[in-house]
């Protein structure tokens, strides 16, 4: 008995040791950046797709493969623990992440203001976010998202039915009483293309404005290779100015990955996006610009939603410019 | 007595080993815990949220139950009457098979279009994935009866009710709680997938909300604690239906 028990440990300790050199660090990097979108392909992207149909990765001599995403896809965990090199993350997940141990740094943020909303009938008797919050209405979102918990906080909320959010508006269209989080250019567009009027609340009016549509990578990866960053930041500027001047080739490209939105709702989409992307920052400091203030700020908001313990470092969890992370 | 209690030191022994060895190799290996926690850190986030969590069980685990007693009762119920007749059974018994073969997570949505948010989609979505099992071994029992007996309640000029009462259902009561087993544990997952669609969320939320929102918070400690609880929501009905049949096999062996 004791010799099958001492043979099982040695395959068992093999086993681990071999997983123990497959995760080191002087594991070669692989020729082909890997970069993993958090969702289907729409004009959130728009600019990715614009610089790789274009040749800008490859112009850096980057060779650059665009992971599609979809519900459930894990994009912050899969960028932390470098199954892929980079991922498109939400601003804050690089805070709460961090929390959990993940360490991500983000290198390109596509808005400078969060296109996080929600969204209600036109019919529907709400005429504000605090009106609604206020009320006993049920709400479509992800529940325990920070702006949720600050909208709670804010306005009571007490009354307020929060029911999960399948990222579908076929629910949202059959009940003209839903409320439901969306992305301020893209649901409300889509239902407008299917005859169903709606009033859309900006989240980012009741205070709370963490920059989304980051582009980040693992804390590692970001100091082991600040050029490879640096290059990629590049190639993504010149796509989302490509994409910003003329967003039909590429939504055309998109519409063909993603049946569930035609190219005219990207057409309309990607206009109404743009005040998001364009700011004074991204006009003094180029496109994607990120500061230490505007993160400090999304992390004491956050550290008094309850959300993080400490704050970090804004240094260490953006890197704008070819400075490397400390 | 004595005896039954070292029965349950293998389980014991094997659980704790692997819980053992989960440890050990997240540690050696450096596991970040948003990957995979070790079961000491699972073990600390049930302890720490015990009261919310202890509330959210609650509600997951009257859902499984509702869910589950709605299956038990309509599973026996359509086994026996699809058992009255051949024509009836060949007819009828491959739409009860869609049962099994619809994929829940699929009709889930639909079914909070149909009735809406809250605790009847996640009892409906609860009995769906459960029913099968029910219907399909209540039927195989009632059809298991001695042919023999059989004639003779012909013989006597024997009521469909008695024939059901006297006859099949004494040699259908193992199949049955058979049935219910397999469906205590279907109920729970049917239970928390519906909960994942339609569950309401805040203070009280029933373990499916929770698994989601902790996994969006990449607390993955606190999502095994909540599979953990969900699993033992199955565990506990699983352990009443056996019971329940210990007490039938004592009732119906004589």
């Amino acid at each position: 008995m004791s010799r099958i028990l001492r043979i099982a440990f040695t395959i068992m300790a093999c086993w681990v040791l071999a997983g123990c050199r497959d995760a080191s660090p002087s594991e070669p990097a692989p020729s082909t950046i890997r970069l993993q979108l958090n969702w289907v392909p729409e004009p959130e992207f728009g600019g990715i797709y614009a610089a790789d149909a274009a040749g800008f990765f490859r112009d850096e001599g980057l060779q650059v493969e665009i992971i599609k995403g979809g519900p459930g896809v894990a994009a912050p965990q899969l960028a932390a623990s470098g199954r892929v090199e980079f991922a498109v993350v939400g601003g804050e997940q690089i805070l709460t992440l961090g929390e959990a141990g993940g360490e991500l740094v983000g290198i390109y943020a596509i808005y400078q203001d969060d296109p996080m909303a929600v969204m209600v009938h036109a019919t529907s008797p709400f005429a504000s976010l605090e009106e609604l919050w206020k009320s006993d209405a049920t709400v479509a979102c992800e529940a325990n998202l920070s702006w949720v918990t600050m909208l709670n906080e804010k306005f009571g909320g007490a009354s307020l039915k929060i029911v999960p959010h399948g990222g579908s508006i076929a629910l949202f269209a059959a009940d003209s009483n839903l409320a439901q989080q969306c992305f301020v250019f893209a649901e409300p567009v889509a239902l407008e293309m299917q005859g169903v009027a709606t009033k859309v609340f900006l989240v980012k009016e009741s205070g709370f404005n963490p920059y989304n549509g980051v582009i980040a990578t693992s804390a590692a990866y970001a100091k082991a290779n600040p050029e490879t960053c640096a290059k990629v930041r590049r190639a993504l500027q010149r796509g989302w100015e490509r994409y910003l001047k003329d967003p039909a080739p590429t939504n055309a490209v998109m519409a063909a990955m993603n049946p569930a939105m035609t190219k005219e709702a990207m057409d309309i989409a990607a206009k109404r996006q743009q005040p998001l992307i364009e700011s004074p920052d991204t006009e003094r400091l180029g496109l994607g610009a990120m500061t230490a203030e505007r993160w400090s700020n999304t992390a004491q908001q956050l550290q008094r939603l309850g959300k993080i313990t400490t704050l970090p470092a804004p240094e260490e969890i953006f890197l704008w410019g070819t400075s490397a992370p400390r | 007595m004595k005896h039954r209690s070292l029965a349950l030191l293998p389980p014991l022994i094997a659980i704790a080993a692997a819980l053992l060895l989960w440890e050990i190799a997240v540690r050696a290996l450096n596991v970040p815990a948003y990957l995979l926690p070790p079961p000491s850190r699972v073990a600390v986030a049930l302890w720490d949220d015990r009261a919310a969590l202890a509330m959210s069980t609650m509600r997951t685990a009257s859902a499984t139950l509702a869910g589950f007693l709605i299956a038990a009762v309509l599973g026996i119920v359509i086994g026996s009457l699809l058992s009255t007749s051949r024509r009836l059974e060949r007819g009828l018994y491959p739409l009860t098979l869609l049962f099994q073969m619809v994929p829940l997570v699929a009709i889930a949505p639909l079914l909070v279009i149909w009735l809406g948010n809250g605790i009847r989609t996640v009892i409906a979505s609860s009995a769906v994935v459960a029913i099968f099992p029910v219907i399909a071994n209540t039927l195989s029992g009632l059809r298991s009866a001695d042919p023999h007996l059989d004639e003779l309640f012909t013989l006597h000029h024997a009521t469909r009710w008695q024939r059901w009462f006297k006859l099949g259902l004494p040699s259908a009561v193992p199949s049955m709680l058979t049935g219910c087993r397999i469906a205590a544990g279907l109920a729970t997952i049917g239970a928390v997938v519906g909960e994942f669609v339609a569950g309401f969320g805040g203070a009280s939320a029933p373990l499916g909300i929770v698994i989601m929102t902790s996994l969006r918070e990449f607390r993955t400690e606190k999502v095994f604690a909540a599979v953990a609880l969900a699993s033992l929501v199955g565990f506990a009905l699983f352990g009443i239906v056996n019971g329940a049949a210990h007490v039938a096999a004592r009732r119906y062996a004589a």
